[in-house]
């Protein structure tokens, strides 16, 4: 056989096979190696700090894990947030993420490594990025070989769709729960391959462990339902199947029930029905296919279509007659909006007031995955010229992940995974076909062409050029096989469609030369590279700022720190009783919680929304309205996050609108959110806004004196880009405490009621000297007419 | 030699004192107080006069308040070096004097004479007053002390000096009752200086008797420029690294402003205005500048909530170790708010040094010497407390120190930190009330043998080479049930 370059032709087998196990062994540290190098951006323009809003109660939860222990830490029940009704910590948690670093600290500690427990909760999620990309490696190389899932581990660990949530400090559920999700499905595909119920029990254990780590379990919870039921539907029931399916759902429900937070859900809601009733549909397949062997085929046609129909109309009515009576909880609020993405808007605002729950801009889909967004669909396309079980389970993923990274800005990243092994299998395709050496014979002279068509990745990988694939998909490709159902039959059609593009199928196929392999590979390399920059380019710019810190560039173009909020923060912790309740939207509530370590009304935790909207209310009424709210709930201090200064644009004004209308849902006639609006229509903040915008406590505490900074001229809005009045808001029932070194963090002191029993606006009035109005006395004596 | 007082556990030593109470007579006292925040620095002359021969100690005598005050003296003849032991007299309870004898270089004899100088610190002498101030007002304080200086001896004259770092001193007590010792003015003001005296022929003042008669408080009220600082916990650890050649240093410090309270609330605003105008409000600490050792290397200033990005250190190189070096290592340590009145603030400062810096090596002994500084001063500040712990290297043996002046307790314990085996020796010291004085050196010497500086690289080196044999076997061993047969 002629290759198109020399090949060693004297080595042995052996060599070759341990050659390239310790390539693949050297390959995948060095892939892990980067995929924790490149999450370590945030640790090195900034610090070791934990991001954001939810990991700094992780972080806490944590802290009281790793200082009180395990049991301490599942009995918490922590009075300081939501003040006065505290919260049941452990059981309204996933413990996952707290408990494996609680592990990892203790197994330091022992081994005499004092590390500091901030250290390892930052360090956790490049370090399981490491572990997802060896899982996703195992995962892609079920679905191809080793070389595909090589170049799959490195996509996934450099790719910014899972960077984003796995930074270094970003100490969130995601963090661990990504490997979770994958090694999960490996453990799942290997189960399904052979039968195991080893695996099926892996699968289970680590199904168990993404329950406890993270509220996307409900994910695999109906994926590999979805995956067995659509073998079922394409004739694919096996005992492997049953044994996989049966041992995995099993012990991973019985062992998911275990964690509180979850309780009974597994058997009572909506979200968990799939699964239950897969498990119960492959039960009765499996008896009728035992049923079958002992009856004759025609008595059996009757028996299966009775008892479909009868056991079809029995399992629905159940349903319908217990999610009736309440056993089953009805679908969730979150879940709806994963349908109509404008449910959130209208019912529950809280929810849509996320910015991570907002749909996906397309943009945002090449700025994660890059060229592997347009790889994905060829990948895909790719599993359907085998379609094994587990390239239906790829196929099935990327649907699924795909519509719901679509629908939320957050879901992007289940989708990752799935494109970065569908994109490996495509480009890993396309490498084999082009490096490989081997020449066709040549018998025709028109092969040349279907060489130079194909220069891009997405056609390249359609094009079965496939001298080099194995005789099945040979097979697959030339004509369908009729035994696979009707999915079979359209992917078959797809597939030879595009063969006959290619060429008549007869023709030998093959590569000749060297220069047109390495145009092909060349290009693929370039777009290798720009992939890598782009992906260090995005990691570093938008997704490694902890956004407790803000970065901004002196004039001689060092880094400068603005570092307003733990200056505000730490200020609150050193120099405030300790149980001074201060009141914020419920956005920094994990914050001041974590690096103030103050009582605080609401959370990030939103579980109680008229809480929540009682805090709307008191910031978007006027001080006599707000004041009694927020003596009623002790509040000593109330927090604004003000960014007119600076500019900084997620600040409370901004946010204004979700607090007038979380207050309104509960409060119609009080609040209502046209009142912030001027008569034609805008939002503003200067001479023109409303009379309740500049009534409201939440404009008076964040204007307050600001227009006196600018010493007579009129001063800027640097956010609104408006001027705010001359003559700025005054306060009788609040006190300026502390303002941050940029205004971007102002607290009030709460009054106390005034010892003389006067209101505290007339006192003040009083203290500055000024007369009390007098209103006319009423008419003693009316004119009779 | 100094003493840092409070820390003495008290000396059983009864002194005669009613013998040697004319065996000296004090020709002049000069009493010279230096006002200022958390610490005051008196310095006291007596020029003594012996009536007897072969004297051997001198006597002085502090009143019970200033006693309680008192955190450092130091006895020295006026023009030389050298500081002369002193020993303390038991406090009894009822007692309002307090005794201390200071042993003479020499025995005296009669009628010769001698200047002895004794500087003592006070600390927490003052008292903000007004308690509170606005952060627009000023800040004044209030000291109080004795009229008179209380010796065991007559005294011919003596005065007292009482001078402000700022001329501006609001008020003085006019002492009364004194007719029969000052000939004319009782107390008299200069500029920043409040004199009281000459008072003449005042008998041996260390008496319950003369006390009750003529002893009286004096208050000066005077506005101080400068932020009150208190340090109300240092805790300082040392770890000394053979390995890493290094010192590191870490300070946990909880700063106080022991100023005026601030009465009202803080405005940005304001502070900002007077930050413009120049202007900074005297009780406010926006920063502070700290000296450093030279050579230092990879400080860190964080706190609770992660790192703190406001500062900036200007690194000196070591000095050679023959040469006396003078210059720091400069840092320009901002806290992440500006700390007023009543305010506090925590953070952690720490460096490494190199070990060279610090150690030496005594080849005839075969023992380390390493000079460990108690505390890094912070100007014009008292450290209420510190808790000083020397780590040494793991298998450090035969610990010795020598302190510049004894702690309040100190122990031995084990510190196990990365990757130890058996931990290693510690050793603590407890202080209270520390100036800038006291920022003096512990010496502390020990020896290590090769064999402990192997200890760790041998322990790590053996688990690793356990784990590869464990991951050997296990890949060599086939645990499968149902061997496949193999296919050639």
């Amino acid at each position: 056989m002629s290759t198109a370059y020399p090949v060693p032709s004297d080595v042995s087998p052996v060599t070759v096979k341990n050659a390239a196990s310790l390539l693949r062994i050297v390959a995948l540290s060095l892939i892990s190696g980067a995929a924790i190098a490149s999450r370590l951006f945030a640790v090195v323009n900034f610090e070791s700090i934990i991001h954001e809003f939810d990991p700094w109660f992780n972080y806490r939860a944590t802290k009281v894990l790793a200082a009180k222990g395990f049991y301490e830490f599942w009995n918490w029940f922590d009075p300081t947030a939501w003040y006065p009704l505290g919260r049941v910590v452990g059981g309204t948690v996933y413990p996952g993420l707290m408990v494996t670093s609680g592990v990892i600290y203790n197994i330091l500690h022992w081994l005499n490594l004092p590390v500091d427990i901030r250290n390892v909760c930052v360090l956790l999620a490049p370090g399981f990025s490491a572990l997802t990309a060896w899982a996703t490696y195992m995962f892609t190389k079920e679905m191809k070989d080793e070389s595909a899932g090589l170049l799959a581990a490195a996509f996934i660990g450099i790719v910014p769709g899972y960077i984003s949530r796995s930074v270094a400090g970003s100490y969130d559920n995601e963090a661990i729960a990504i490997f979770l999700l994958m090694f999960t499905f490996y453990c799942w595909i290997k189960a399904l391959k052979q039968g195991s119920a080893l695996f099926g029990t892996i699968a289970a254990v680590f199904y168990f462990y993404m329950v406890a780590a993270w509220g996307g379990y409900v994910f695999i919870t109906n994926m590999i339902p979805l995956h067995a039921l659509v073998l079922i539907l394409m004739g694919r029931f096996s005992d492997r199947l049953y044994v996989a399916y049966s041992s995995w759902y099993a012990i991973g429900t019985l062992s998911s029930m275990q964690v509180p937070f979850v309780g009974f859900q597994p058997v009572s809601t909506s979200e968990h029905m799939g699964a239950l009733g897969v498990f119960g549909l492959l039960q009765i397949v499996a008896f009728a296919q035992l049923v079958r062997t002992h009856v004759s085929s025609q008595q059996f046609q009757k028996l299966l279509v009775a008892s479909v129909i009868a056991i079809g109309v029995l399992g629905a009515s159940a349903f319908v007659f217990l999610t009736i009576k309440g056993k089953i909880a009805p679908w969730t609020g979150r879940f709806y909006s994963l349908w109509d993405t404008g449910y959130a808007k209208k019912y529950i605002p809280i929810i849509a007031s996320v910015s991570e729950h907002q749909p996906t801009a397309w943009p945002s889909f090449f700025m994660d995955l890059q060229f592997l967004i347009f790889l994905f669909p060829a990948g895909v396309i790719l599993c359907f010229r085998q379609l094994r079980d587990e390239h239906l389970f790829v196929i099935i993923y990327a649907v699924m992940a795909s519509y719901f990274a679509g629908v939320m800005v957050r879901l992007m990243l289940t989708l990752t995974p799935v494109v970065c092994v569908a994109s490996a299998v495509a480009l890993s395709t396309l490498l084999d076909t082009y490096i490989d050496p081997t020449e066709p014979i040549p018998a025709e002279e028109d092969v040349d062409d279907s060489a130079s068509v194909v220069t891009n990745g997405s056609s390249a990988a359609n094009a079965p050029s496939t001298q080099t694939q194995s005789k099945k998909a040979k097979k697959a490709a030339a004509a369908a096989p009729p035994s696979k159902g009707p999915l079979g039959d359209l992917v078959a059609a797809t597939v030879s469609s595009t063969s006959t593009k290619a060429g008549a199928s007869s023709k030998p196929k093959g590569i000749f030369g060297i220069d047109a392999r390495l145009v092909v590979i060349l290009n693929t390399l370039a777009m290798l590279f720009f992939f890598v920059f782009h992906c260090t380019w995005v990691t570093s710019s938008a997704y490694s700022s902890p956004s407790v810190v803000l970065a901004s560039q002196n004039p001689d173009g060092s880094q400068h720190i603005i570092d307003d909020f733990r200056e505000a923060y730490y200020w609150l912790r050193q120099n405030t009783p300790e149980d001074a309740v201060v009141m914020s939207w419920w956005d920094y509530g994990y914050q001041i919680a974590g690096m103030a370590d103050r009582p605080t009304l609401v959370d990030n935790n939103t579980w109680n929304n008229t809480h929540i909207a009682t805090v709307g209310k008191a910031m978007s009424s006027s001080e006599e309205v707000a004041y009694p709210i927020l003596r009623k709930h002790d509040v000593e201090y109330v927090l604004v996050i003000f960014g007119g200064l600076i500019g900084y644009s997620g600040d409370d004004i901004n946010k204004f609108l979700w607090m007038v209308r979380i207050a309104q849902g509960v409060w119609p006639e009080e609040i209502q959110e046209p009142n912030y609006f001027t008569p034609q229509g805008e939002y503003r903040i200067d001479e023109r806004a409303s009379q309740a915008m500049k009534e409201s406590l939440m404009y008076k505490m964040s204007y307050y004196r600001f227009a006196e900074l600018f010493g007579g001229n009129p001063g800027t809005d640097r956010v609104r880009q408006q001027q705010v009045p001359k003559v700025g808001p005054t306060l009788d029932y609040l006190d300026e405490a502390f303002t941050s070194e940029n205004w971007i963090v102002r607290i009030y002191q709460v009054k106390k009621e005034d010892p003389l029993g006067r209101d505290l606006k007339s006192a003040n009035a009083f203290e500055q000297g000024k007369k009390r109005k007098r209103t006319k006395p009423a008419p003693r004596r009316r004119a009779i007419i | 030699m100094p003493k840092c007082w409070r820390l003495l556990p008290l000396l059983a030593y009864a002194a005669s004192v009613l013998a040697s109470s004319q065996s000296f007579e004090n020709t002049a006292i000069v009493r010279t107080v230096e006002l200022g925040g958390a610490v005051v620095h008196v310095t006291t002359t007596y020029a003594i006069k012996s009536l007897e021969d072969g004297l051997k100690a001198y006597t002085i005598a502090l009143g019970r308040d200033e006693r309680a005050k008192t955190s450092y003296l130091e006895a020295k003849v006026k023009g030389q070096q050298d500081a002369l032991q002193i020993k303390e007299h038991v406090l009894e309870t009822k007692d309002d004097f307090h005794l201390v004898d200071i042993l003479l270089e020499k025995p005296l004899s009669t009628n010769k004479t001698l200047n002895i100088v004794v500087e003592t610190i006070q600390t927490h002498a003052t008292e903000p007053w007004p308690a509170t101030a606005g952060q627009k007002d000023e800040q004044a304080l209030r000291y109080t002390t004795g009229l008179f200086i209380l010796s065991p001896y007559a005294t011919t004259v003596q005065r007292t000096k009482v001078k402000g770092m700022s001329p501006r001193i609001i008020s003085y007590t006019t002492p009364k009752n004194v007719e029969s010792f000052a000939d004319n003015t009782a107390v008299s003001k200069s500029g920043a200086t409040v004199v009281y005296g000459p008072y003449n022929n005042i008998p041996p003042s260390a008496s319950s008797s003369f006390i009750e008669q003529y002893q009286q408080p004096i208050t000066i009220h005077y506005n101080h420029d400068q932020a009150v600082l208190e340090v109300l916990k240092l805790q300082r650890s040392v770890e000394i690294s053979h390995w890493g050649a290094n010192l590191n240093t870490q300070d946990n410090i909880v700063l106080h402003n022991a100023g005026p309270k601030l009465k009202g609330h803080f405005s940005r605003l304001d502070h900002q205005t007077q930050a413009f105008y120049k202007r900074p409000a005297p009780h406010v600490l926006p920063a502070l500048t700290l000296h450093l050792p030279s050579g230092i290397r990879n400080a860190y200033y964080y706190d609770t909530i992660g790192n703190v990005s406001t500062s900036r250190l200007r690194t000196a190189p070591s000095v050679p170790k023959n040469k006396l070096g003078t210059q720091f290592s400069v840092l320009e340590f901002k806290p992440r708010y500006p700390i007023l009145g009543g305010w506090n603030y925590s953070f952690t400062l720490g460096w490494d040094a190199p070990l060279a810096d610090y150690a030496s090596y005594d080849k005839s002994t075969g023992r380390y010497i390493v000079e460990v500084p108690i505390m890094t001063p912070i100007l014009g500040a008292v450290v209420n407390d510190e808790e000083l712990t020397v780590i040494l290297p793991e298998g450090a043996t035969d610990v010795q120190f020598v302190t510049p002046f004894p702690a309040l307790s100190n122990w031995i314990g084990t510190h196990v930190t990365y990757l130890d085996t058996i931990g290693r020796p510690s050793l603590t010291f407890k202080y209270k009330d520390l100036t800038p004085m006291h920022a003096r050196s512990i010496l502390v010497s020990y020896k290590v043998s090769w064999s402990a500086h192997l200890k760790k690289p041998v322990a790590i080196g053996t688990v690793f080479m356990g784990l590869f044999v464990l991951g050997a076997i296990t890949r060599r061993v086939n645990l499968t049930l149902h061997q496949k047969k193999k296919v050639s």
